[in-house]
Formats: structure tokens, sequence, C-alpha cells
């Protein structure tokens, strides 16, 4: 085998080689068996004659020499190229036609395939990620397992809850006795931390991991050293290890970093070292820009006894297993190692061990994939449907083309071309097109790389992903243009060398009258190219109304000349009376700025920034009273006059409203109407939280989020709670994104040392709310239109050939009497019956499949008449005006002319 | 002239690994070589022996290089590599067998089982 591959290879890399070689060896034979004739007495002539006549045809032996050693179709293939090219180079608008829409088609798939890997297949740049595990565990009861359950969780088809944190005591019983996994490790949540570094502060994000961490990822410091057990003491010093993208942004990649004195929330930490750049933490998408020993909880807010309560289970634990110990019995021993670990704990009554199972870590965390699931799915359809539609388009013209060159086929077979031969002929041609364009939509690809990733992420955050191409993508590629160029070029080809060499000499081809049969092939793909276009056209147009529902919709507030931030004192150190004071100064300090009319905060930004419901009691009148959940929102005054919320009764809270003054609260009209049958309900008292306040006033409804109906909420003036993040919204006079530079002077004089983000306006707020539904709209009627344009130009193609075949058809029927009219009704019928049976069936795919996009849509049904209908009438439409054209040109067939033809 | 006889597939090759199991030839030698073993009897057209060298040497059953002929030419020696002598030592067997095969088949007389 390998010596067939290196003869192939030389005779493929050193062809002129190989070829020189041929011929002097054969050369060499002729002489000596001419010298020999001429030793037997032959003159120099004779004797050269006869070593000739003895060896045979020489250029048939050399080709033979060439077969044997695998040439001959390389040879093919070359001249096939050849061939093909000057085909391309003398139907360039059909080549320039091809081209692009396979460059657009590969491209978008490449694109998205490529977010696909980066989001769903890749692995963690670690050693042997095949060998991480993931613990998670399932419980019915999972309240009497973890009392205090702080992180992800969900429920599953047996109404089970299925969570993957731990408490601290029970991932060390299991580290600490597990003979499966050779090390086992924690981490906990990724938690904005305040950073200042060299007079500069910015938010990072943060995440406290065990000591194990680094040697279970079995990942080695770029810079410096990673941290090991001996940094997770109580006794060990705060240390850090910084990610490469945060190393290049807060340090310019300096090299003396290590050992340098970071603050974070204020506290001194020793940066020990850099991870190498491919590793963005071990949640896909969420990247981590310090890592800080579990030891160090305090500095990240932990409570203090969170490494020993048994009771809080706030870790993810993943493991390396051990070689060679199966799956199944590592989670049967990790399971009984949890059990045991609880019990000591004292667990609730009504316990029962929980399931243990070991996901695949190799990839991250799952968590995170679940959210990019279904968009990624709803792309990867559309951009698959585009792709499919191009290659029907190609198909389609280049049957026609391949009937256009019946004749041309035909010579060639009559001279003794196989059909393999031909057909292989014609499959070159569609592949060079399909790389061309492949080539082309690469580049495509590569310019939204950076594009896709951000418009994916449905809230403020971008997603962080490590976006450079890869090998595995230009297989993906090279794979998609080769499949492609097949499924283009087959039919056509087979379809195109099926005619007998005789019979297509024997009878002109062009001009003959021939039925519509003939273009059996191309109708059946005008149609499928009409379902799909029909069934993008219906998904884009549900995402639109989607889309301007959202954004149209009335959220409750005025978000015009608005602009917000957000700052986290916290995690500066203030609190209590200093953090409160501290708010205060921030919207005195920037009230007092020109071209600012009013500035208040909030705990939450709207819409879609948090705000959770919290359980609340409202006491009526007559003593009676009604409980249920409601959003608690904390506002410092003038929120509703500086967000536009109307005041319908009472007053707005004051900076009176202290801490120690007496609780008050505000309610909407959701809660007035369900909880006080829409008394007005100042005065009277609500308790949360099982705290009473009165009711100080009545407020409009407004919408936390883009896709719920307003609920009921209740107001808290902030300092009367405790306080973490708080998002300021500034009212201007003007345009409010010019105030951006005037705000971060006046705070950074206040406190450089608290950081300002997400600043931008209210609008560009909502824009971010409900940036994945735009995406999807832009996207997805993108991807409609372009199908759209290109099941017109199959159409048009189909029919304007057609025409031309049919040409003396049409002529003896006008000359028979047919009308003009008539003709184009003739050709405009024929047309719309495979248009129409497309419609047919893409308006069944679409019922049937618009369903699966229910979850995705906002205020109209995925069944949605309206845009059903609307699609394929605009569809018909389009597709009419195709076949008017050629229909028109039909008719301007004159008789005689035509029948000239013949 | 003696008579010719057609070659039976397969024979060709077997009989240049065997031409060239005795030392390294170059292609007019191996003809030579196969006309003196069997005493002319099996006569191909002389052009023919190069595809099946190509075809030996593509299958790694022969190496080549060039080297100078006896009477000072440039030529290319052929010569047997590891797997042409298993292969020539498999071949010979199976066609021992086929030939003892044949010529008792063919010696056969009425009566005898």
């Amino acid at each position: 085998m390998l010596s067939r591959l290196s003869s192939w290879a030389r005779g493929v890399f050193r062809r002129d080689r190989l070829e020189t070689d041929l011929a002097e060896e054969m050369e060499a034979h002729l002489e000596m068996r001419a010298e020999h004739w001429r030793a037997q007495g032959l003159s120099t002539e004779e004797a050269a004659r006869r070593a000739r006549l003895e060896f045979g045809g020489l250029d048939r032996y050399k080709d033979e020499c060439r077969q044997a050693r695998g040439l001959r179709l390389l040879d093919e293939l070359r001249s096939d190229t050849r061939y093909a090219l000057r085909q391309m180079r003398r139907a360039p608008v059909f080549t320039a036609v091809a081209v692009t829409t396979l460059a657009l088609a590969i491209g978008a798939n490449t694109a998205i395939f490529s977010l696909v890997e980066a989001v769903l297949l890749k692995t963690l740049p670690v050693a042997r990620p095949g060998e991480l595990r993931e613990l998670q565990w399932t419980s019915r009861r999972w309240k009497a397992v973890a009392k205090n359950y702080d992180g992800a969780g969900r429920g599953n088809a047996a109404k089970e809850v299925v969570a993957w944190s731990f408490a601290v005591p029970v991932f060390a019983y299991v580290r600490d006795h597990s003979a499966s996994f050779s090390d086992l490790f924690s981490f906990g949540g990724i938690t904005r931390v305040s950073v200042s570094a060299g007079g500069h502060a910015e938010l990072a994000k943060g995440q406290l991991v065990s000591g194990q961490f680094f040697r279970g990822l079995g990942l080695d410091a770029a810079l410096g050293r990673t941290l090991g057990p001996a940094d997770d003491g109580p006794a060990a010093p705060a240390v850090v290890v910084v990610s490469d993208a945060f190393w290049r942004r807060a340090f310019g990649g300096d090299p003396g970093v290590v050992g340098r004195t970071i603050h974070v929330n204020t506290a001194p930490v020793t940066i020990v070292g850099v991870t190498p750049r491919g590793f963005l933490g071990v949640k896909p998408g969420d990247a981590v820009d310090l890592m800080v020993p579990m030891a160090q909880l305090r500095i990240f807010d932990e409570p203090a006894d969170s490494l020993e309560d048994a009771g809080r289970w706030w870790v993810r634990v993943m493991g390396r297993l051990r070689p060679g110990v199966p799956t199944e019995q590592a989670r049967v021993e990790t399971e009984t190692l949890v059990h045991q670990a609880i019990v000591p704990a004292g667990p609730a009554n009504e316990y029962e061990p929980p399931r243990v199972d070991l996901n695949d870590g190799g990839r991250g965390i799952d968590t995170a994939r679940w959210a990019f699931e279904t968009p990624l799915r709803v792309m990867m359809a559309a951009t698959g449907a585009i792709l499919l539609v191009a290659c029907a388009n190609i198909a389609g013209l280049l049957l026609m083309r391949g009937a256009a060159r019946q004749r041309e086929i035909a010579m060639r077979a009559a001279l003794g071309a196989g059909r393999a031969r031909l057909v292989r002929q014609v499959l070159t041609e569609s592949t060079l097109l399909a790389v061309l364009g492949g080539g082309l939509g690469v580049l495509v690809a590569y310019a939204l790389r950076q594009v896709i990733p951000v418009a994916l992420r449905p809230v403020a955050n971008p997603i962080d992903l490590d976006m450079e191409p890869r090998v595995f993508l230009f297989a993906f590629s090279t794979l998609a243009c080769l499949l492609t160029g097949v499924a283009c070029g087959l039919v056509p080809a087979l379809r195109a060398t099926r005619v007998g060499a005789k019979l297509a000499l024997t009878r002109p081809v062009a001009g003959r009258a021939e039925g519509p049969r003939r273009l059996g092939g191309g109708r059946t793909l005008v149609a499928f190219q009409v379902a799909v276009s029909l069934v993008l056209l219906v998904a884009g147009g549900l995402f639109v109304r989607t889309m301007v529902n959202l954004r149209t919709q009335a959220m409750g507030f005025q978000p015009e000349r608005l602009l917000v931030f957000q700052m986290n004192a916290t995690l500066n150190g203030y609190a209590e009376d200093r953090l409160d004071d501290f708010y205060r100064q921030v919207i005195e300090r920037v009230g007092a700025l020109p071209g600012v009319r009013t500035v208040t905060c909030s705990r939450y930004g709207i819409p879609d920034q948090g705000a959770t419901r919290f359980g609340v009691k409202a006491t009526r009148d007559d003593g009676t009273t009604s409980e249920g959940k409601a959003y608690v929102h904390y506002v410092a005054p003038r929120y509703f006059e500086t967000m536009g919320v109307p005041l319908r009764a009472g007053r707005d809270v004051s900076w009176t409203d202290g801490r120690s003054a007496s609780r008050v609260a505000l309610v909407n009209q959701a809660l007035a109407r369900q909880y006080f049958a829409g008394a007005s309900p100042v005065g009277r008292r609500v308790e949360l939280e099982g705290k009473s306040a009165e009711v100080i006033g009545l407020v409009g409804d407004v919408k936390f989020y883009t896709r719920e109906t307003p609920l009921p909420t209740v107001y808290v003036p902030y300092p009367q709670s405790s306080q973490r993040s708080m998002t300021f919204a500034v009212k201007t006079s003007a345009e409010p994104s010019v105030l951006a530079g005037s705000i971060r002077a006046a705070l950074a004089a206040l406190d450089p040392d608290v950081p300002i983000y997400a600043l931008r306006t209210q609008e560009e707020q909502i824009d971010l709310a409900i940036r994945q539904a735009r995406v999807f709209a832009h996207l997805v009627s993108g991807v409609a239109v372009l199908a759209l344009l290109l099941a017109c130009l199959g159409i048009y193609g189909t029919l304007a050939y057609s025409v031309v075949r049919r040409t003396t058809e049409i002529g003896v029927r006008m000359a028979l009497g047919a009308d003009r009219p008539r003709v184009v009704l003739m050709v405009l019928r024929e047309s719309l019956v495979p248009v129409l049976a497309g419609l047919a069936a893409g308006l069944v795919v679409a019922l049937a499949g618009s369903r699966v996009l229910s979850a995705m849509l906002f205020g109209v049904e995925p069944n949605d008449a309206r845009t059903l209908l609307g699609s394929a009438a605009l569809l018909l439409a389009t597709a009419l005006l195709a076949a008017w054209l050629p229909s028109r040109r039909a008719s301007r067939v004159e008789p005689m002319s035509a029948l000239r033809c013949e | 002239m003696p008579p010719r006889a057609d070659l039976l597939p397969g024979t060709l090759d077997l009989l240049i690994l065997k031409a060239v199991s005795l030392g390294a030839l170059h292609g007019y030698a191996v003809l030579l070589r196969i006309e003196q073993m069997t005493g002319g009897a099996l006569l191909v057209e002389q052009g023919a022996l190069y595809p099946a060298l190509a075809r030996l040497e593509h299958q790694g059953l022969l190496e080549s290089e060039w080297g100078v002929s006896e009477n000072n030419r440039r030529a290319k020696f052929y010569r047997l590599t590891a797997a042409g002598r298993r292969r020539l030592k498999e071949e010979t067997a199976g066609w021992e067998a086929l030939a003892a095969a044949m010529s008792a088949a063919l010696k056969a007389r009425a009566g005898e089982a």
C-alpha cells in the first residue's frame, strides 16, 4: 500500500522526471535491440526498424505504463478541469451567478457551523479532555438533599430535579475517597468582581477554584505558574491566576506581570500566573478573567462558612477518570461516596440518596450549551435550506446547459468516450463551480466570524468564544463543496449523457417540437425551490413580526433620552450607610452636570436585567389577606419621574425613607387589581420578606421582561433593603450619549476605584434585550429573500430555456391561429404547475414545522394565517414575474422565422 | 522461428519476477533472460514488458535504479524486493500445483478413475 502511494506520489509530483525516465528507458531498449540486429549483419536503418517493429506501439505502452502507476485518472482529471474552465469562461454570466450563489450558501453554512463547533462541539484545550467527567445528581426530594442550594438546576420529565452544585464537604469527601478519579476538583459560579490594577479599575469575571483545578484539567501556565493545593489552604497568601485575555487587556501583555499585586474587590491579591491563550474557562461562552483559590472566598463575598457548611450546595465538581476505569464503575462509586458524605450531616427525614451521573466534561460544563442549542438549530436549518436551494438552482442551470450541449456530448460519445467518462466530466465542472464558490464562501465566513457570536447572545454580555479558524472547519467547507458539487452535477450529468450517440446526431436538437415532459427534472427542481423558499419566507415572516412586536410593544415607561449605567460599590468595600450614601452622591454629582434633567437609580435595569419575584402578603381594609408573588424592585427617589412611569396616586419615595425610617412601598396597578381588588391601595399594608410596609403610592405597570405581561410589583426605597449593584438612569435634555464622558469624569472624581459598566442609552438597552429576536428576523428573512431570488432565477431559467426549445412549436401554433395572449397564457400555465405544486408542499411543511419555533415567537402564532398567506402570495407574485418575461418572449415569436429554423 | 504461445494472464509477471530473482537486470536484459529461460517459446511484443515492470514496481514487488549496462549505456535496473521474493515463491508454488494438476488431467486415459 505504502509503495503504491509513494510510487503514485512520485508520479504526481515528479511527473516530468517520470516522463523522461520512461522515454529514456524505452529508448535504451530500442538501441540495445538495434545493436543486436546490427551484430547480426543488418544495416543501421534496418536494425532500428526491426527493433521498433518488435517493440510494438511505443506510445501505447507508455500510456499503459502511466496507467499502471495510477496516473491516467489524474491526466483525465487535469484535462477535464481544463475543459470545465474553458466552458466556464465561455458562459461568464452563468459562472458568476453559480459561484456567487454557492459562495453565499457555503459561506453562511461555514459561519454557522463554526459557531456550532465553538459552542457545541469544541473540547476544552486541556490534556486528554476525554477523561473529564462532570458530576450531576438527581433527586425527587432535592430540598432534603441540599438544604441551601445555590446553582443551576432543572426539572426532568420524571418530575425530579437535576442539579450540578455540591457542598464543599461532600466534594472533599468524594475527592479523598474516590478510587476512580485521579483528580477531582471544584469551582464556584462566575461572578463579577471589581479589579483595580495600575490605576485602572474595571469589572472582570472571577471564579473561585479548588486547589486541584489546574492539575485536574492538566493545564499548565503560559507564564508563571498555576494554582496548586498549597494555595488553597486557610493560611495561604491571596493569589490569582489571570486569563490571557485579561493579561493583554489590563497589562498589555507585559511579561513582568507575575508577582504584581492587584486589588480584587479591594483585597490585595498577587498574580502568580497567566493561563494559555485558548483557555477561556470551563463554561463555554463565558470566559473567566481571574481564577482565585477557594480559600479566598471572602474576597468573592461568599458566606465565610461556605467551605464547611454541608447544607450549602454551591460548587460544581469535575474529575479526571483514571485510565481504564469504566464510567459506570466510577458512577456507582461516586454515588455511594456522595451518599456517605451526606449522611453525617444529618439529612432531613424525607431524604433519599440522590442518583449521581457522570456527564462528559471534555467540552466544559453543560448548562451553557442549552441556551444556544435552539437558536443554533434554527440558524443551521435556515442556512442548510439555502444550501439546498442553491444546489437545486445550480442543478437546474446545469440541466439546461446539459440539454443545450447534447449535440456536443453525443459527438464525444460517438468518438468513443464512455458514459462514466462523460459523467465524470460534467461532475468535474459542477465540482469546480462548488470549489470556487466554496473558496469565496470561506472568505465570507471568515468575515462573519466575529459578528455572529456577538449577535447570538440573548442578553447584554457578549459571548466569549475562541473563533479562530481551524483545520476542522476547512475540512467541513471542503466536504460541503464537494458534496455540493456532486449534488448539483449528478442528475444533470446522468441526464445529459443518457442520450444515445446516434440519436442526438441524426436529428437537430434545437427547434425540435418537444413537450414540457422533456424538462421534467427542471420542473421538479423548481417545485422544490419554491417549497423551501416558502418555508423560509414563513419562518422569516414570523421572526420579523416577533421583532416588531417586541420593539413596538408598550413597556410602561419612556425610553427616550435616557442614559443608563451600572456600578457596584459593595465590591469596593462600601456597606450599609456608606453604601447608601455613595449611591446618593452618585445621583447628586451626575444630577449637577449640565444637560441632565433628573437622575435616579434602581436595583435592576429594565428590560431583561434581572428582577426576581418574592412572596408578598397584602392586607386589605377588612383585615383579610391575600398572598402571592410579586417582583420587588428597589428604587431611589424620582425613579418614576425619570423613567416616565405614571404615579397614579400617593407619593414617591424620598430620601427620608432611609434605612431606619418606617418601611414604605409603592405598588403597581397589576398588584392593586390582584391583591386589593382594584381599590386604592394607598395607606394599606403589604408584607414582604416577613416585614410589613405601608403602601404610599400607586404607579403604572412596567414590563420587567420583554416577553412577559406586567406582573404585580412592589417598589421599595433602596436603603430599606440590602443592596449590591445599582443601575443608574439619567434623563437628559438632549442626545443622551454625549453625556457619557462627563459622567465618567464626575464619578472618577468621587472614587476612581469603583468602575462604571454597561453604560448605554435606554434604547440600546432595549435593543440588546431583543437582540436575539432581531438577529433571527434579519438572518432568516435575509435567507428567505435570497432563496426567493434563487427560486425566481430557477423559474426564469427553466422557462426561458423551454421557450427557446419550443420556438418551432410556438411558431406552428401561431401560424395555425393562436394569438399572442394565448401563447403567453400557455407558457405561464406551464410554469405555474411546478410553482403551485411547490407552494402546496411548502405550506404543508411550514404548517407542520413552524410549531418548533413557537417558543421563540412573541405576539404571533406559529400557524399565523396572515404570515402563511402573505408569504405564499409574495412567492406567487414573484414567480409570475419571473415567468412573465420568457412568456412574453414566446409571444413575440415570428411564425415564419420559427419555421425556417427547422 | 519457434512456435508462439500466447501468454496466460499473470504469466508475464511471474516470468519477470523469476528473471530478476537472480540479480538486478535492465528491461532489455529481462527480455533476453525470459527468452533464454523459455527457450524462446514464450514471446511477447517487447514493449509489453514495460507496463508489466511499471505495474510490479508500483505494487512494490520490484525496485528500480538507474545504472550502466554492460556496453556502457545508461539503463534502468530492476531488482526484486522482499515482497517480490515472497510473491515469487507463492506464485511458483501455485503455478507448479496448477501445472501438475493440468498435466495429470491431460494425461488421463479412458478407464482410469
